[in-house]
């Protein structure tokens, strides 16, 4: 028997604003064109707006919960070992008064509901972000949002992750595409969604900033033994782009495509629409449509998604 | 009566002069008041001023647990006040950050000094640098 499993395409990039979420959501839309079933996942849960792009609506799926703790006075016998042993310092502890736990440092390790000798500590939870899922266009779209002001972006990640299992397993359901957009950086959530990923695209310009911080995001995508090749937005941009293909190549990194600088991708992005979707067809003569169609065809060569 | 507890630069005592930082002070110099005498002065070291994070709350149980029930701070944290409000204490603003504390007891003693209810820092004010990071790592 076997094991159907979709490509999941990992589209990062180390530095903000290169267009990753331009290049995730006109992948998709490329995709569906071609008859596939798509999941598109915003993975930057503290700014996630690839909805915007695809123009869809938001439908709340789940909110995302993190164990605080909760003090049974009652119970409790005082005996501080809980706040002894809690590295955070959360608990504050004095003598007379049961523990107060001080939430704003809580990690949510659960070490003092599991020590306390007296059953005094209870699970409780406070909701620190939500899950959303969407449908536009026949893409689906799922994302999760961390509240403003919570710490935890990667509770909000790894629940994001875990509702992408539930699908992958479910015949149904099953896309045979998932597209994962992620934040800026190279930090531990795009870690986490990057080794998810079957192959990943970094996504750059060329500029000296794109340069740096694709070098970085390449180091973090090597560490994780996954494959990649680069994607250079704005590739019209003047001034840098001869050193920047001198030192992509030097580095032996290399180009799933290029993306021009257009008055068409500004345009569509500014009004919400993919480029790639195009409804009116007025886009297909451009080059950015052009480019959008080479990096699909160098993508079903580079990987082996069937046509 | 009552039992002032003020963050000290070195081993405490009323000639030693205040350190501007709460959680992070080298010692506590616990001074009892009353009919506006002087009854005690003692000393104790500040177990949280090398921690990592939660120094604020660490040196709140401790001058608690000593018996204090108000405070004369320089900067004060979110975390510490939190704390403090937490265990009903009353906090009180120093004028500036390195009087000595013989001084800032006569002030507070003479009614000069004013209550405050919120932070004047940020968090990890009076650490020594990294530390920090409420990241996004955790679980």
């Amino acid at each position: 028997m076997s094991i159907l499993k979709p490509k999941i395409i990992c589209v990062t990039g180390g530095k903000g604003g290169t267009g990753k979420t331009l290049v995730a959501v006109n992948l998709a839309t490329i995709f569906k064109n071609h008859g596939k079933k798509v999941l598109l996942i915003d993975g930057d849960v503290e700014n996630p707006n690839t909805y915007l792009l695809l123009g869809a609506k938001l439908k709340s799926l789940a909110n995302v919960e993190f164990f605080i703790p909760k003090i049974n006075n009652e119970k409790c016998s005082m005996c501080g070992l809980c706040a002894e042993n809690c590295l955070s310092h959360a608990l504050l502890k004095v003598k007379d008064i049961p523990p107060i736990p001080m939430l704003n440092l809580c990690s949510g390790c659960k070490l003092c509901y599991k020590i306390c000798p007296d059953n005094a500590i209870e699970k409780d939870s406070k909701i620190i972000g939500t899950l959303y899922e969407s449908e536009k266009n026949e893409i689906k779209l799922m994302l999760g949002e961390l509240k403003p002001s919570e710490a935890r972006s990667a509770v909000i990640v790894k629940s994001l992750m875990q509702h992408l299992d539930r699908i992958i397993k479910n015949p149904n359901v099953m896309p045979d595409v998932v597209i994962i957009d992620t934040a800026p950086g190279a930090h531990c959530d795009v870690e986490e969604l990057i080794q998810k990923a079957d192959i990943v695209i970094p996504v750059t310009e060329p500029t000296r900033f794109g340069l740096l911080d694709l070098t970085r995001i390449i180091e973090l995508i090597t560490l994780l033994n996954k494959e990649y090749r680069a994607i250079v937005n704005r590739a019209s941009l003047p001034g840098y782009k001869e050193e920047f293909s001198l030192e992509l190549k030097r580095r032996d990194i290399e180009i799933l495509g290029e993306i021009p600088l257009s008055q068409e991708v500004v345009e569509s992005y500014c009004q919400g629409t993919p480029l790639m979707e195009d409804p009116s067809g007025i886009y297909t003569s451009s080059d950015a449509y052009h480019a959008f169609n080479q990096i699909y065809d160098n993508l079903l060569k580079w990987s082996d998604i069937q046509k | 009566m009552v039992v002032i507890a003020i963050p000290s630069a070195s081993s405490g005592g009323l000639s030693d002069k205040m350190d501007a930082r709460f959680g992070r002070c080298q010692s506590f110099t616990f001074v009892t008041i009353n009919k506006d005498q002087i009854k005690e002065v003692k000393t104790v070291p500040n177990p949280a001023k090398d921690e990592m994070g939660g120094a604020g709350i660490l040196a709140s149980q401790t001058v608690y647990n000593e018996g204090a029930n108000e405070v004369i701070v320089g900067f004060l944290g979110p975390n510490a006040i939190n704390s403090l409000k937490s265990l009903n204490m009353k906090v009180f603003q120093a004028p500036n950050n390195n009087l000595p504390i013989r001084e800032v007891v006569d002030m507070h003693m003479n009614g000069k000094l004013s209550i405050i209810d919120a932070a004047n820092v940020g968090r990890h004010h009076g650490g020594r640098g990294g530390g920090g990071g409420y990241g996004r790592g955790g679980l």
